[in-house]
């Protein structure tokens, strides 16, 4: 299980300042034409999104774009993108290219939050700030018994422990599940991972999270690379590495639970991108254009196949499906090259 | 000579537990079995077992119990037997059934064919989840030809077990809400309601496999060298490897089939098998993983009927719940030893 496409350090990359204007400006071009790809994907007429421009959203397919197209797609391009910066510290952090939030107990942990928070009652189903507190809980005690695990030991280590810590979160929800198996309906959309149904109230509060989050990532860049190649190396740096850590761990598991929150366990987003982000050269922000890409691509796809299935599904075809689909040709692809 | 007296009865106390041991696992077996068919409503005390013919207790423990236990005993000991074969096979403690596609197959076929209300009786569903686990197990033996390494084969196996794991959920998402009990055992692995029908039907593979088991033997102690070491000694390292598999994917199969996934317990008897007898090779510790296999299942199924009586958890999430909390701490010994 060792992957030996280790890149160097992320932030200073040292690129030319035209090459990064391009890269920058290839970026922007490519999340908009995704962005179009996916609001047409959506089987509304052209005219309706083109109609939204003006400013105003009159008659029937303008409102649908504008209260549900919009809303799935920004929930899609923010979940992306925090887990694909999540993905790339934790990686960083922990010196282990296979580190992802599913990996870490931390995406477990923030679903297991969420569905205890539902079925005990403690959150009210429809709110979103209580989803995410639900969420931040669970993800932090998720990352924290994999913490405990692994403690004083080779961070390298972590994600063996990490699996682990993962399965029995798993089997805690099973059992969660299992306690009220009328709800299981209700806790399929949190288990796949979902884009779908959430509306401009979900993402009042969330959005201002994630993109929180992930400027708190960009300005610790610095720390990420000082931290990357070992402790030694950040320690004669003048950084504590155990601190280091901790803020680039709390970041981590703040942007795996936002994303949670949104759109439920997403699988491979976290673990794949950042290896992307870092084949281009990019730092913190290439990972979370990475991500947000990937996965409003993803979510294309996923409404495209719903229309061929022509509506007999009744969540839709599942985003986190068609992830995980994704993430298992890389994973096949990986074990024949080895 | 102070230190090798006060060696010598500690190595004379491990000798006894390693002679006691399989007395012990013995007794736990029969012991876990009367537990099984006499507690739980209506309890029938061991004398009544062999009840007159037409009592509500001989009913209850001959045509309900009786399949029961059978079927936990077989089952948890085939799940361990595979279990061993593949961790020895691919040389990682981590290779549990649940990650070679050979569950969450069998899984895919029964949802199908309950969301999608194909024309299939209910009787017949085991045998659609045997098809389904030999689909799985299939697909990840054509993939897995081209991985050269142990690892390779390994990663090759969680991915098509992951890929099944998301189309499974993409089926479910589907599915009533009346279905979803049915469906749910499928996804956690339970005993519930197995009778004398489905015991027969599965009981003709249990007794194919055994002496296929026996076959891989051989095979293991050389594929367990390594793979140069074994090419060396003139094995064909991915034939075996191949063979092995497919033996283990038939054991799986024959579980998942009428019970769903018995999640971990194929992690957890082989890794329990090793620290019984460090020592041993695969051939000892053969024997072992089915029994402690069958030991874990029998006590597991006694939790699930009991513990939040009259309400049955599924055993599958008992079985989770000790493997990972056994696998925590066997690792976070060996990590500090």
């Amino acid at each position: 299980m060792t992957v030996t496409t280790r890149r160097t350090a992320p932030g200073g990359t040292g690129v030319a300042a035209p090459a990064r204007t391009g890269r920058v400006l290839a970026m922007a071009a490519l999340l908009a034409s995704v962005a179009v790809a996916h609001l047409l994907a959506s089987g509304q007429p052209a005219g309706a999104i083109a109609g939204l421009l003006d400013g105003t959203a009159s008659g029937l397919h303008e409102q649908i774009v504008w209260q549900l197209g919009l809303p799935r797609l920004l929930t899609a391009l923010l979940t992306g993108a925090a887990l694909a910066v999540a993905g790339y510290v934790l990686q960083a952090t922990l010196r282990n290219p296979l580190a992802a939030p599913e990996f870490s107990g931390v995406n477990p942990g923030a679903v297991l939050g969420i569905l205890a928070g539902f079925t005990l009652g403690v959150v009210p189903a429809d709110s979103a700030a209580g989803a995410l507190a639900a969420a931040l809980a669970g993800g932090a005690v998720g990352g924290g018994i994999t913490w405990l695990f692994a403690a004083r030991r080779d961070p390298a280590h972590l994600v063996v422990y990490g699996l682990l810590g993962s399965a029995l979160l798993g089997g805690m929800t099973t059992m969660l599940l299992a306690y009220q198996p009328s709800r299981f309906g209700n806790a399929l959309r949190w288990l796949i991972g979902s884009v779908e149904g959430r509306v401009w109230e979900h993402l009042a509060f969330a959005s201002w999270w994630i993109l929180g989050g992930i400027a708190v990532a960009w300005a610790c860049s610095a720390l990420l690379a000082v931290l990357a190649p070992s402790d030694d190396h950040a320690a004669s740096l003048g950084l504590h590495p155990g601190l280091g850590r901790a803020i680039a761990l709390t970041v981590a598991i703040s942007l795996t639970a936002g994303a949670a929150s949104l759109s439920g366990a997403i699988a491979f987003v976290g673990l794949v991108t950042p290896h992307a982000a870092r084949r281009l050269g990019g730092g913190v922000m290439t990972a979370a254009v990475a991500g947000a890409v990937a996965l409003a691509g993803a979510d294309t796809l996923a409404q495209l196949a719903g229309h061929l299935l022509n509506g007999t599904h009744r969540l839709g075809v599942p985003t986190g499906v068609i992830t995980a689909l994704a993430g298992a040709a890389v994973l096949i692809r990986l074990g024949r090259s080895q | 000579m102070s230190t090798a007296l006060g060696r010598r009865p500690a190595a004379a106390g491990r000798l006894a537990a390693v002679r006691a041991a399989p007395l012990a696992v013995t007794l736990g077996l029969a012991l876990l079995a009367l537990a099984g068919l006499c507690l739980g409503t209506p309890f029938v005390g061991p004398q009544d077992l062999l009840a007159a013919p037409d009592s509500i207790a001989h009913v209850v423990v001959w045509e309900l119990r009786v399949p029961r236990v059978l079927i936990g005993m077989m089952g948890g000991a085939a799940i361990g037997t595979a279990g061993l074969l593949l961790q020895e096979s691919l040389r990682n403690p981590l290779a549990v059934p649940e990650m070679i596609g050979v569950s969450t197959g069998a899984a895919l076929a029964v949802s199908v064919c309950v969301v999608w209300a194909l024309p299939v009786p209910f009787a017949v569903y085991p045998l659609v989840g045997l098809l389904g686990a030999a689909f799985g197990g299939f697909v990840t033996l054509v993939v897995a030809r081209t991985a050269r390494t142990a690892g390779g084969v390994l990663l090759v196996g969680a991915a098509v077990s992951t890929a099944i794991q998301a189309l499974l959920l993409a089926v479910m998402a589907t599915a009533d809400r009346l279905q979803y009990d049915m469906l749910f055992r499928y996804l956690v692995g339970s005993l519930s309601g197995l009778m004398w029908e489905q015991t027969g039907r599965v009981l003709p593979w249990f007794a194919a496999a055994v002496p296929l088991v026996a076959l891989c033997v051989p095979a293991l102690g050389l594929l367990r060298l390594g793979d140069d070491a074994a090419a060396a000694l003139g094995s064909r390292v991915d034939r075996a490897r191949l063979g092995v598999l497919a033996v283990s994917a038939l054991l799986i199969g024959c579980v998942t089939g009428p019970c769903g996934p018995i999640a971990w317990v194929g992690f957890l008897a082989p890794v329990l098998a090793r620290r019984l007898r460090p020592r041993a090779d695969a051939r000892v510790w053969l024997p072992w993983s089915a029994a402690l296999g069958a030991l874990v299942t029998l006590a597991a199924d006694l939790a699930a009927r009991l513990a939040f009586a009259p309400v049955e958890t599924p055993l599958g999430a008992w079985t989770a719940l000790a493997g990972v909390l056994a696998g925590a701490v066997l690792l976070r010994r060996q990590t500090s030893a």
